[in-house]
């Protein structure tokens, strides 16, 4: 029987086969595929599913300590360029491929719940198998060619599945703005891979690390020349992990389906930049600079996000700029050169958070009974409330995550934030201090979530609160809404809480695996450095840390306690009131949108538009006042719009066999 | 697959491959009177589909059996003598650079018509002007004589004359009457050059590219033929400024011209700036790649940004064929086999995403028979497949991996960047600005597919128009053209294994040409700081 890993291309290669075929169905025959909603559906999952054992059997091979398996084959070549692809089997890749796997198969099984209702059913599926697919294959990829390749696909699959709903105006836009800011770090990516294939000649992670290194002891490449390139490929990860200041397209992309924000917008397509990161850790841990330039992104983006969290009213939104946060943290632990605890937090943020964006999906699920199709009223806390009687397993799955994202040992966040921040603590202190201060808001308006929504009395039948907020999304109330006949609030089906309570395991376990002075995780991705963080590894220090962590935690979760349950303190008063200008200023997300919406959008509009002027007046101008002046007036214009201009063809055609048969009568010339 | 042995250069060896598809559909295009049709143009579609797939055999007959990918020579050659004392010979063959245009050409000119099913006015001449075209074209790429070459040019612009004055919109003898004066005025300059160029040394005349070849012109005389057939092809390709006739040819045309026009008219500029300039001029190419080069990036930036302003869905299209054809100049001027390839797959890869995104804007107008996008919107509920072939087509043309743009596109920067010819500084801005177009391509490709389908129906629209959806017909054109596309896109060694060998003689001969005007003197047109001089000696 061969190894997993030598058929290790069928992981990604299966949900392509079942996405194409569907794919196809649907364009041939659409109205038969879109009535075979079970077949197809089960057709995807088992692709999905079989590719998930597949990467489980792969993982358990890499954890008995089985070598890599790379396998190439040359895609292109032309004169000494030759440019291989294939796949690669390495522990990283095989803990991302059993991680990704694994949470597409749960969001497919909650999608089969959460999408019944909704005629792009098998399309929806069909989008889910295809992104899986892209995904999977960015894993593997063996080099930086082919990961920008699956890059740009995961992010084809973010603009389709962002604008699923392609009758709303807002999705329109929001998957329209996805791909246009991620093509803007895909610009500097692929600047940045077109630069080190010229110093290093090598796409190969390696290849390209220990080419650099050669390039500068030699002086082929000057010090900054390498900095330039490593930042500009650092543009890639930024804007697909959503890091400062292109983060602005991920809370816009919440438009999407709530499943798609659990999948890709919060556990693997937005992990990817930290993925890329990670696995250029050879190259980046040579260069102290663009560590401390990650480091501080990943800083800015994870107070940020948490900042713009504290004020947010919808509830999918808090949860995207609290991932913005999080991915913060997993870069400032990459620039911090610890690879291993950023990626520790990605795994344990995928599960939490994916079953924290299930959750809120579960919700805005039972809320669309009440208040319609809505999003801006369906996914408003103001009109939630009281959930935790209605909804159990949701409130209590949602509970559990919050604990583990706020950092409460012995739940998953504790271990993997804990470890960041000592990280930190160790490398850039100031940058501790601000990643410390941020566990806190955290942990605050995690539980304002939970609060606003499950705790207290259901406020979603206030019809007048339904007006107000309409009117303030300046959004008139369609026919269609007043024809809604309420329902009652219920807990989701099967198909939905399963996957939330499937969740809910490894949010609470996964921790252990990586405990710092005995870390599986560390020992199955680095051996080497697993030892010797063991060595290094000091109780007094990490019970310091640690304590003051959930100190702060603590803190946050009570301050929440008293403001949103308790109402023992009144934040309007408090805070709102006081400091109205940082309210506004966080209500306003930092006015980034305003700022991006005036400069880039319109500022490209507007140089568009002169230059189309230009064009046609100037240009074009030239063109026809040459004519004019070569056909002696105004005239001869009109003549040539009054259709004997093929008399005209036939000159210029009569003109040229004449000139030739001239020279033809001309003979030969003389010898 | 082994070349034939018996196609040598005699006359009469072998089977005569390109003079057959050549002149195959210029005979069924002189037959189409004799065919009986009632004038609606339903007999005589099929004979033309016929006569077009029959011509599409007949190349890919000529591509396995008479040519060798891994040969860089002249190939399924046919020389006959035509008129001596004019040193005219009828003289065909076809190298890696011309193969896979000829391809090109009669696969789509094939859809072209599959694409002209509902033309219903004048139907004949329609068809009989498409079939010549097919022909025309076919021998632009595959003659190997100068004033064949010129003639065949020639040929060419009628049927599109006609085609544009015919058939096309409201505006057509404008846009038909500026297309042929700034063609056939250009295109003097092709004649003018190959006069020169055929009398040049004395002797007897002789028009025949193997003979130009090896002339030894002067480096003065190369420029000024370079001249005049940059301005005759820049025309066609087309380079800014020398664009202004396309947005009109395209807006006016119906969607078969259109795809033939994007499709394989744009391609002719392409190949004969390398067939003519880089192969048969390389001291004025060494001199002027530079040039060459900045004209691509201001194509891709200025021609991005004005589609991106065009609120008329054919002209959009339109721009952003310009703005791709960039990529071939770059190509074409980095003096690096990897970018001449790119710059070869772009034109093959534009070819066939150009050709599908104009038959969606004639199959959209069809329907919603108005081209400006104030007037569209949330049309994509109607008409979903349609929706989900647009979306295809235009991921493919902002070169999204998977699909053909993307390969060529990347050769090129690859290319460009890894090109010891020019100097650091000059690749690191050419490639920065040309990059800009990565970012700028989908905000305006994007943007249309918002304003067509996305969003609320815009009531007036749907209630005047009868928003069908894609008929088998039209999902079968697309998916002939996104076969190759994605083919391509998964492996582009399918294609690039036909002229690797080609371009590598000739981007070889162009290197030795830079080499030999190391001499800074010999740079007449541009300052030091972009000839590309030979920057060899620091390695950096």
């Amino acid at each position: 029987m061969p190894s997993a890993a030598e058929v290790a291309w069928l992981i990604p290669t299966l949900p392509l086969i079942g996405a194409v075929a569907v794919g196809l169905g649907l364009i041939s025959v659409n109205s038969t595929i879109n009535n075979l909603r079970k077949p197809v559906a089960i057709t995807l999952l088992s692709c999905i599913g079989a590719s998930t054992v597949l990467s489980y059997a792969v993982l358990a091979e890499q954890l008995s300590g089985a070598p890599e398996v790379e396998h190439l084959f040359v895609w292109a070549s032309a004169g000494n360029f030759i440019l291989p692809m294939g796949y690669v089997i390495d522990p990283l890749g095989a803990v991302m491929l059993a991680l990704v796997t694994t949470i597409a198969l749960l969001v497919m099984i909650y999608s089969h719940g959460y999408m019944a209702h909704d005629k792009g059913y098998v399309r929806f599926f069909t989008y889910l198998a295809l992104f899986s697919s892209s995904m999977l294959g960015l894993i593997v990829s063996p080099n930086l060619l082919e990961i920008y390749v699956f890059w740009e696909l995961v992010g084809m699959c973010s603009y389709l599945l962002v604008g699923f709903w392609y009758d709303r105006e807002g999705a329109a836009h929001a998957a329209q703005k996805a791909f246009i800011v991620n093509r803007v770090g895909d610009f500097g990516l692929l600047l940045g891979i077109l630069g080190l294939f010229w110093a290093t000649n090598s796409f190969d992670f390696h290849g390209i690390a220990s080419g650099l290194s050669d390039a500068l002891s030699t002086g082929a490449v000057p010090q900054w020349a390498a900095l330039t390139l490593c930042l500009l490929v650092f543009m890639g990860p930024m804007a697909k992990s959503a890091q400062f200041p292109l983060h602005v397209w991920l809370p816009d992309a919440m438009e999407g389906p709530t499943p798609i924000s659990a999948l890709i917008h919060a556990a693997t397509m937005v992990a990817a930049g930290v993925f890329l990161v990670a696995r250029l850790e050879p190259l980046y841990s040579q260069f102290p600079f663009v560590g401390l330039v990650i480091a501080v992104v990943g800083t800015i983006t994870c107070f940020l996000g948490a900042s713009i969290a504290l004020t947010q009213m919808d509830l999918k939104k808090g949860l995207a700029y609290s991932t913005v946060s999080q991915l913060g943290y997993m870069m400032l632990a990459m620039g911090c050169g610890a690879p291993i605890a950023g990626m520790f937090h990605l795994i344990t943020h995928a599960f939490f958070k994916a079953m924290l964006f299930l959750g809120s999906g579960s919700v805005i699920h039972a809320m669309e009974e009440v208040v319609g199709h809505e999003p801006i009223l369906a996914q408003d806390m103001r009109l939630m409330g009281g959930l935790r009687k209605k909804m159990p397993i949701t409130s209590r799955t949602f509970l559990i995550g919050c604990i583990a994202i706020s950092g409460i040992p012995p739940l998953a966040g504790f271990w993997s934030k804990d470890e960041i921040l000592g990280q930190a603590f160790n490398t850039f202190p100031f940058l501790w201090i601000v990643g410390f201060l941020t566990a806190g808001m955290t942990a605050f308006y995690m539980f304002r979530l939970y609060f606003l929504t499950f705790e207290g009395e259901f406020r979603g039948e206030n019809k007048e609160l339904q007006a107000q907020l309409m009117n303030l999304a300046e959004i008139s109330n369609d026919e269609e809404d007043h024809q809604h006949q309420p329902g009652k609030l219920h807990e989701s089906p099967w198909s939905m809480t399963m996957p939330l309570t499937a969740l809910a395991v490894p949010s609470v376990v996964i921790g252990f695996v990586g405990i710092p002075w005995n870390s599986q995780f560390a020992k199955l991705l680095n051996p080497q450095e697993a030892l010797e963080m063991s060595s290094h590894f000091e109780w007094g220090e990490f019970l310091a840390l640690a304590a003051a962590s959930v100190a702060i935690s603590t803190a946050g979760i009570s301050f929440a306690f008293f403001a949103y349950y308790r109402n023992r303190i009144d934040i309007e008063k408090l805070f709102a009131n006081r400091f109205s200008v940082v309210n506004k200023f966080l209500q306003n997300k930092w006015y980034l949108d305003e700022i991006n919406e005036k400069i880039f959008v319109r500022g490209s509009r507007r140089l568009a538009k002169e230059v189309l002027e230009v064009d046609a007046k100037v240009v074009d101008g030239v063109v026809n006042l040459t004519g004019l002046l070569t056909l002696g007036s105004g005239e001869g214009l009109k003549y040539f719009e009054t259709g004997r201009a093929q008399f005209y063809a036939l000159i210029v055609f009569g003109g040229v066999i004449a000139l030739v048969a001239l020279f033809g009568v001309l003979g030969p010339a003389p010898t | 697959m082994p070349a034939n042995p018996l196609i040598t250069e005699q006359l009469g060896a072998g089977f005569p491959w390109l003079s057959l598809s050549i002149f195959f559909p210029l005979v069924g295009a002189f037959l189409v009177p004799f065919i009986p049709d009632k004038g609606e143009g339903k007999e005589v579609r099929w004979y033309a589909l016929c006569i077009a797939l029959v011509t599409f055999l007949i190349t890919i007959g000529a591509y396995l059996q008479g040519f060798d990918p891994t040969i860089d020579d002249l190939q399924l050659s046919e020389k006959i003598s035509w008129l001596p004392d004019l040193g005219l010979t009828w003289a065909v063959g076809a190298d890696g650079l011309s193969m896979p245009l000829i391809l090109l050409t009669s696969f789509i000119t094939a859809l072209a018509v599959l694409a002209a099913w509902p033309v219903s006015f004048k139907p004949k001449l329609f068809f009989f002007l498409i079939l010549a075209m097919d022909g025309g074209q076919i021998a632009v790429f595959a003659v190997q004589d100068m004033l064949l070459f010129f003639l065949a040019w020639e040929l060419e612009l009628l049927p599109v004359y006609l085609l544009l004055a015919i058939w096309g919109g409201k505006k057509r003898q404008y846009a038909a009457t500026k297309f042929i004066i700034y063609t056939a005025g250009s295109s003097l300059f092709i004649l003018l050059v190959a006069l020169a160029m055929g009398f040049f040394g004395g002797g007897a005349p002789n028009f025949e590219f193997s003979t130009l070849a090896e002339k030894a012109y002067g480096s003065s005389f190369q420029v000024l033929c370079y001249i005049g057939l940059l301005i005759a092809f820049g025309v066609k390709l087309p380079i800014v400024p020398l664009h202004t006739w396309l947005p009109d040819a395209h807006g006016e045309a119906t969607a078969p011209v259109h795809m033939l026009l994007a499709g394989i008219l744009l391609k002719m500029g392409g190949y004969a700036l390398l067939r003519f300039n880089a192969q048969l001029l390389p001291i004025a190419h060494a001199q002027f790649a530079p040039l060459l080069i900045i004209l691509g990036v201001v194509n891709i930036i200025y021609a991005a940004l004005t589609s991106f302003a065009q609120r008329n869905l054919k002209r959009k299209i339109a721009y952003s064929s310009i703005s791709h054809m960039g990529f071939v100049l770059i190509g074409i001027g980095s003096f690096s086999s990897l970018g001449t390839s790119g710059a070869m797959l772009q034109m093959i890869s534009h070819g066939l995403i150009g050709a599908s995104l104009f038959f969606l804007v004639g199959a959209t107008y069809d329907r919603t028979h108005t081209l400006q996008l104030d007037e569209m919107g949330g049309v994509g509920q109607k008409m979903r497949i349609m929706f989900a072939l647009w979306t295809v087509c235009s991921l493919a043309s902002l070169a999204l991996p998977g699909m053909s743009g993307f390969v060529s596109e990347l050769m090129v920067f690859a290319g460009l960047v890894t090109d010891e010819a020019y100097t650091l500084p000059f690749r690191v801005v050419i490639a920065g600005l040309a990059a800009i177009g990565v970012i700028l391509t989908p905000i305006y490709l994007l943007s249309m597919l918002r304003e067509i389908f996305f969003g609320k129906e815009n009531k007036n629209l749907v209630s005047q128009t009868k928003l069908i959806d894609a008929e088998p017909r039209e999902i079968y054109v697309i998916g002939c053209l996104l076969v190759p596309i994605i083919g391509i896109g998964l492996y582009p060694r399918l294609v690039t294994d036909s002229y690797t060998t080609s371009i590598e003689a000739l981007v070889k001969r162009d290197v030795a040409a830079l080499e030999q005007i190391q001499n800074p003197s010999a740079s007449l047109i541009l300052s030091k700081g972009i000839t590309p001089a030979v920057i060899k000696a620091p390695k950096l």
